[in-house]
């Protein structure tokens, strides 16, 4: 009975995906008239699937496997603690990185139970969270860039037709990375303590995630369709596609980071090529202080509890 | 599959904003070209017809806005669009009223004051021609600069020829406060067609920066 507690945890945490993040994909696309709501979330499925089947081994291995030796308790209290902590974030509104619940629950929760925790994949872990919304900032200002030096140049109506599309090749880039990547950080440990072999991972929460973005995602994507719209295409494409781009290549070397730190990196990228005076510092001061926060709150909630539960 | 991914990647429904563009813009040539042959020839029953076609320019100004609604084009320019969808229809509009006035005018208008009218409406027509070129530079590597210089040299014209004719209209004697009033409406609403056309060129030209 007790071996449902991380399994419900993880579901819980796929559903609560498929609900906020499948906006960070698509809600462009949808705002732009380019796909409907019911087509978005379909090929929102099948691409996350797709991503958890093709590439989502890697960051399953380095969350289940590579940084904590995983027992029952550890997995049922860092699971459970980090749904929760995704769906109180929900309900309030915070900016939290499930990918940074999860692996401060997982670090919190082996230490209280002392179990050995990997320094070594840890501190990359923290190096990308860290080199990967630069890179994104990077790699958005790049496409932007090229995308003056090509895309603009051509006639207004060209521009849109192209624009129309590679904002859904970006929005799919996207989708593909959250089963590659946000999937597979919160199924990792399921998968390597054994309850699901990877490709009932994958199966099981993408339809999770398509469950919660069919269910609750349609106001999430309204707001952020017409919010990033706002911005301008080329400024929107550029930082989604960057964003796209940098975390397929830390998938690729198996680190679990967050698309949404990504795309708030690549949105700097964009503002600071327009003078950095458009870049709302403040904004970022708190999402700075979220990424120190969410870590160090879920490590010590696990740690404490875990340390509690001992006694 | 194919037709869900061609719906997707086609841009059909920008194609069908397109051609309704055109269809408009059309409209409005063909009305500028019947109502300065009707004040050529000074032929009234001509003026019927440019209220018929203002009719179609509110139909495809509806579609328009329909097709927009529907999501043609990216967000961020549907709201230019449709500006120039309803300014265009105003400029069909302004002409409706100009020729409802032509037709109501009490007194025959001079000579002098009848040719400066003509010239105004040649040079409305030439305008709409401009605006139809204009429009079509934005799906062409044209320069659409040039063209949008081309209406603001010929606004300036029509601007020249309103001062002309209100120096001519001022000496003119009039029977009544109505026939006053009718010519004065009849010669304002006719200036003012080119300033909105003028307009729609801005808006052209607004688009056409606005994705870059």
């Amino acid at each position: 009975m007790i071996e449902l507690i991380p399994f419900i945890a993880a579901a819980l945490i796929a559903f609560s995906i498929g609900s906020n993040d499948t906006s960070n994909a698509f809600g462009i696309s949808i705002g732009s008239g380019a796909l409907t709501f019911r087509k978005a979330i379909y090929l929102l499925g099948l691409l996350v699937l797709l991503g958890a089947l093709l590439q989502g081994q890697k960051v399953m291995k380095t969350v289940g496997s590579d940084l904590v030796d995983l027992n029952l308790q550890i997995l049922s209290l860092s699971l459970l603690t980090s749904a929760l902590a995704i769906l109180l974030s929900n309900w309030k509104k915070l900016p939290v990185s499930s990918h940074q619940a999860i692996i401060g629950s997982l670090v919190g929760s082996g230490a209280a139970f002392g179990a050995a925790v990997d320094s070594g994949t840890l501190i990359n872990i923290v190096q990308s969270w860290l080199i990967s919304p630069i890179g994104a900032f990077f790699f958005s200002i790049l496409t932007y860039k090229t995308m003056e030096q090509t895309l603009s140049k051509l006639p207004m109506f060209e521009i849109e037709r192209y624009l129309r599309k590679l904002l859904l090749i970006a929005g799919m880039i996207i989708a593909y990375n959250t089963g590659a990547n946000e999937l597979a950080t919160a199924l990792g440990p399921v998968v390597y303590y054994g309850l699901l072999t990877p490709i009932q991972a994958a199966i099981v929460g993408s339809f999770l995630i398509w469950l919660g973005a069919m269910m609750l995602s349609g106001r999430v994507i309204e707001t952020v369709g017409k919010g990033i719209t706002s911005l301008d295409a080329f400024s929107g494409f550029a930082a989604q596609f960057g964003a796209g781009v940098s975390v397929l290549i830390f998938t690729s070397m198996g680190m679990p980071v967050s698309t949404t730190y990504c795309i708030i990196g690549g949105i700097a990228g964009v503002g600071v090529l327009k003078g950095v005076g458009t870049v709302r510092t403040k904004l970022l001061r708190r999402i700075l202080a979220s990424w120190v926060s969410t870590p160090l709150s879920a490590f010590l909630v696990c740690y404490l509890v875990g340390k509690l539960i001992l006694i | 599959m194919a037709g869900w991914l061609k719906k997707i990647f086609g841009g059909e429904k920008e194609k069908e904003v397109i051609k309704l563009f055109m269809e408009h813009l059309v409209t409005v040539r063909m009305a500028c070209e019947v109502f300065k042959i009707a004040i050529e020839k000074n032929d009234k029953s001509l003026l019927a017809e440019v209220c018929e076609l203002e009719k179609v320019g509110d139909t495809i100004r509806r579609d328009i806005a329909l097709k927009l609604y529907e999501g043609a084009f990216l967000p961020m320019v549907r709201g230019s669009l449709y500006k120039l969808a309803e300014i265009i229809d105003e400029v069909l509009d302004m002409l409706e009223d100009t020729s409802v006035d032509y037709a109501r005018l009490i007194s025959e208008l001079d000579p002098e004051i009848r040719e400066l009218c003509v010239r105004v409406a040649k040079i409305n027509l030439k305008m709409s021609e401009d605006l139809i070129s204009a429009f079509e530079a934005l799906g062409k590597e044209e320069d659409l600069k040039n063209k949008t210089i081309k209406l603001r040299v010929r606004e300036r014209e029509v601007d020249a020829i309103k001062h002309e004719l209100h120096k001519k209209m001022i000496k003119k004697e009039i029977k009544n406060y109505w026939e006053g009033k009718i010519l004065s409406d009849f010669i304002e609403n006719l200036v003012k067609i080119s300033d909105i056309i003028e307009d729609a060129g801005d808006i052209i030209q607004i688009l056409n920066v606005s994705l870059r």
